[in-house]
């Protein structure tokens, strides 16, 4: 099995810099141990305020209804749903990474994958906020759930799409939280072996489930890795699939298309990838931790923002396409009127700039490696992508068939901004608590790959690349 | 030593001849009792010119799929699969001889039969009376479709032999340089983008789904490339087997087959997600402009084919190659390939014949003729085993100065 430890030379190190397992260790648990220094205490104070901000502003809508938003007769999914899908959309970036790189062996998952795995939960959080505040009467929300009462005939609707994402979207955080969290008990555990105080030692010695590291620990560990990603990978389809049913099963124009279910996916994966890059690239900074979050993994992030940023921009030129060649009045009126001309025309040019013409830019290797770049290009697409979903819902709606139906101009009032702004306080709270108090990036499995893919270890690969292959193959035989 | 030189054995010739002698005869059977030269708008003459289109075309597309993977699997640094490329590059090696095919067919039936069954928008005098079709004549019509259709072909035609030239180019080249590799991904790059906006969008507008030229369905062209996809994965699979079994493709084992094995049945769910999503969006909404695509298939003559494409496509897959040890064994994996080349082959006769024959009488109450549907896909298929084959003897096995070539041997799934 030696020569196992063989990775391409091509392929660039995920750790950089001479790594042993202690430093390792050292250098990702040092946030942990350390008190916080003043730019996270900053950064956490602002996040805390937004959430305060957004508690007050969802009080307004609870205590005085719905009326607190600027919904209207045709326009009843405003800003609240547009930021639900967006939301979701932004976790499946982490169930990707998760699920679905690691079925495909994809070494540089390790880098960002603990993080993207939060990143995903909070923002399954965040999203189920709008919907469930959206309901006005927020306090019979348990109505979703179907369950023998006393309401008499009065049941779920099984039919409806908004209920299969009840079941969708728990199922998705439930799966999601396992994962992370089975993941984080072995790196609690070093770190409960490392603590110095009492209290410290205490508290992840409960948060590590009494983990001791023994080959049962991790064989039982790595098949219940392989379990939740088999479970996760058709959830990073089903959510997103769900969500676009919400719309696709309608008959309004712009929102039934079949091509909606892989669309929504191929966008949320986009949308997903932006925000992890928007996260990594502030947590290496500021942690220090560009060893283990290298170029090369911006890199291959970013690769993935121009397949499904292109994915997405073939989508959206079908729909066009559709809408003239269809033959529909109505279909070709929503995109070619109501969408690209009409009132909101600046919202659909401003996704479309946004999610399919900028990304393109990251055919060049030089920006995908360029950090300021990548960082402005994952704000952008975010913006193209909460765009996405408003120029879908809102654009579709404000017109109705008739134009004595057609509704006023819809701008959000400020408890609709503050609830939106609410979501991003809860978000980064939770971020940060996580990154003050849990490894960021996954210990053991960095170790994991350090021995094949860390700089210093792959330098000693050259001697191997210049074997012949019959060689290479002949050795390896023999090391079996 | 290892054997790294493909040479045809006189059985594997045989068998590619006899099938696509079996290819001529059913030609010339159906020459003779279709009767193609007759009336216009005759069932023989529609199902004549439906047969060779679909087999011309589902056989083109699943070949040009083995580019898609060469392509797919280079952009995404696979190294796994170095140690078999080869294959996906003999295979795509089809699409001169299946793209001139493709062409005579497509082109031959747009100017040169008058039948207007299978598209009714060849015909101007209808389409002036069709008020839906009228509105599409911008697309629809002969001009545009046969310079889309040259340039689609030229296209793949072009990037699959410059690929090639690098991919031998580099045999011929020193150990370690890693220029050829960077040209690859030039050249594939190219043709992911090349693809998504032929199969991934346009090109299945063009050819199948103006068939049914009053419907429309955004999901169309994904469903056809998902389809193909599996397909052509399926064909490189049984390639992959037939090499190893006759002593070749030394450095390739289980664990490549595990993986090419966990594709076809990754993407036996895909297509069957893309199918649902297309249906089920299309039953939920119930507008007789959409449900008049399935109204055919579900009632009638080709009900049966309807579910038994899902259960061929989805159920059998998904049941068979779940296991871990089922992808792993030659057996399964070469029945698995069989079945799922047939099942997409189904798959596009459903695609194809409904809406080509829906107005005749004979076309609309049986799938009649299914031997010479049979008969012309024999022929293909000799022909695809020759091409292939042939491609095979021309090129090491093993691409032995690529740069992932060594963690394709060592490679564990």
């Amino acid at each position: 099995m030696s020569l196992l430890k063989y990775e391409s030379t091509l392929r660039e190190p995920l750790v950089d810099g001479e790594k042993t397992y202690h430093q390792v260790t050292e250098d990702i648990c040092r946030p942990v141990e350390e008190k916080a220094n003043t730019g996270w205490k900053i950064g956490f104070t602002i996040s805390v305020a937004l959430l305060l901000f957004g508690v007050y502003s969802v009080y307004r809508e609870v205590t005085y209804g719905i009326g607190q938003w600027n919904l209207n007769k045709t326009i009843g999914w405003g800003w609240d749903i547009t930021n639900f899908v967006w939301w979701v959309g932004i976790g499946h970036a982490g169930t990707l990474i998760s699920a679905i790189l690691l079925l495909f062996r994809q070494g540089w998952r390790t880098g960002v994958n603990r993080a993207a795995e939060a990143m995903t939960i909070f923002a399954v959080m965040c999203a189920g906020q709008f919907p469930i505040f959206h309901m006005g009467r927020v306090w019979d929300a348990f109505f979703v759930l179907p369950y023998a009462n006393s309401r008499g005939p009065l049941w779920v609707n099984f039919a409806s799409p908004l209920l299969w994402d009840v079941f969708a979207i728990s199922t998705y955080f439930t799966v999601s939280l396992l994962f992370w969290y089975s993941g984080l008990i072995p790196d609690f555990a070093t770190i409960r072996d490392r603590a110095k105080t009492k209290a410290r030692k205490l508290w992840y010695g409960v948060v590590s489930f009494g983990w001791t590291g023994s080959t049962k620990h991790w064989q039982r560990h790595e098949s219940l890795s392989l379990v939740l990603a088999g479970l996760s990978t058709p959830l990073v389809l089903s959510v997103h699939t769900i969500v676009s049913f919400d719309f696709a099963t309608s008959v309004v124009p712009g929102w039934h298309t079949t091509i909606f279910p892989p669309y929504f996916v191929a966008g949320a994966i986009f949308s997903g990838f932006a925000m992890v890059q928007t996260l990594m690239l502030v947590t290496r900074k500021v942690m220090k931790l560009d060893d283990y979050i290298t170029l090369g993994h911006i890199e291959a992030m970013n690769k993935v923002i121009v397949l499904t940023g292109s994915i997405v921009g073939i989508a959206y030129l079908t729909e066009l396409f559709m809408a003239w060649y269809g033959g529909s009045k109505f279909e070709f009126d929503a995109f070619y009127k109501y969408r690209i001309a009409g009132p909101y025309g600046w919202s659909y040019w401003t996704m479309m700039t946004c999610n399919v013409i900028s990304p393109q830019l990251f055919w060049s290797k030089k920006l995908r490696r360029n950090v300021a770049f990548t960082f402005i290009m994952s704000i952008v697409v975010n913006i193209g992508m909460w765009f996405e979903r408003f120029v879908i819902i809102v654009t579709s709606v404000y017109r109705d068939y008739i134009p004595s139906s057609w509704s006023v101009y819809y701008r959000p009032t400020i408890w609709e901004v503050g609830f939106y702004l609410g979501t991003f306080g809860l978000f980064f709270t939770c971020y940060f608590l996580f990154s003050k108090f849990a490894p960021v990036i996954a210990i053991a499995e960095i170790k994991h790959v350090l021995k094949t893919s860390g700089e210093s270890f792959k330098e000693k690969m050259d001697v191997i690349e210049k074997e012949s292959v019959e060689h290479f193959a002949h050795e390896h035989a023999h090391a079996h | 030593m290892i054997k790294e030189q493909f040479e045809m054995t006189g059985r594997y010739k045989q068998w590619a001849y006899a099938l696509m002698g079996v290819g001529v005869l059913a030609l010339v059977l159906g020459f003779v009792f279709l009767k193609p030269t007759g009336d216009a708008n005759s069932f023989g003459v529609t199902k004549f010119w439906a047969v060779l289109m679909h087999n011309s075309i589902f056989f083109l597309l699943i070949t040009i799929a083995s580019m898609f993977f060469i392509s797919a699997t280079t952009m995404a640094m696979g190294g796994w699969q170095t140690a078999m490329r080869r294959v996906p590059e003999a295979i795509s090696g089809f699409v001169y001889i299946g793209g001139a095919i493709a062409l005579v067919v497509l082109l031959g039936y747009v100017f040169g039969s008058q039948n207007t069954a299978i598209y009714h928008w060849k015909d101007a005098e209808h389409v002036a009376h069709d008020k839906v079709l009228n509105g599409k004549k911008g697309f629809l019509n002969p001009t545009f479709y046969s310079i889309a259709t040259i340039l689609v072909i030229g296209t793949w035609i072009a990037l699959r032999h410059w690929y090639r030239k690098v991919s031998l180019a580099e045999d011929a080249g020193e150990q370690g340089d890693r220029s050829y590799f960077w040209k690859t991904i030039v050249i594939c790059a190219a043709f992911i983008v090349v693809y998504g906006l032929t199969v991934g969008s346009t090109t299945p507008w063009l050819w199948l789904m103006s068939i049914d030229a009053h419907w429309f369905s955004t999901m169309y062209s994904w469903y056809t490339f998902a389809s193909s996809w599996v397909a052509g994965l399926s064909l490189i699979m049984l390639f992959i087997v037939y090499l190893k079994n006759q002593g070749y493709l030394e450095y390739v084992n289980e664990e490549h087959i595990h993986d090419v094995g966990k594709f076809m049945f990754a993407f036996s769910i895909f297509w069957t997600y893309l199918w649902f999503s297309q249906y089920m969006l299309i039953w939920y909404s119930n507008q007789p402009e959409e449900t008049v695509y399935f109204q055919p298939r579900l009632k009638g003559p080709y009900s049966g084919i309807f579910y038994l494409n899902l259960i061929i496509n989805f159920v059998a897959p998904i049941l068979i190659l779940m296991k871990r040890s089922a992808k792993r064994n030659y057996a399964t994996v070469t029945f698995m390939s069989v079945v799922l080349i047939f099942g997409h082959w189904l798959d596009f006769y459903q695609m194809i014949m409904p809406g080509s024959l829906k107005g005749d009488e004979n076309g609309g109450n049986s799938i009649g003729l299914f031997l010479f549907d049979m008969g012309v896909a024999a022929g293909f298929i000799g022909l695809v085993m020759l091409v292939a084959g042939n491609k095979l003897t021309k090129a090491s096995l093993l691409p032995k100065n690529h740069p992932f070539v060594k963690e394709s041997i060592v490679h564990h799934t």
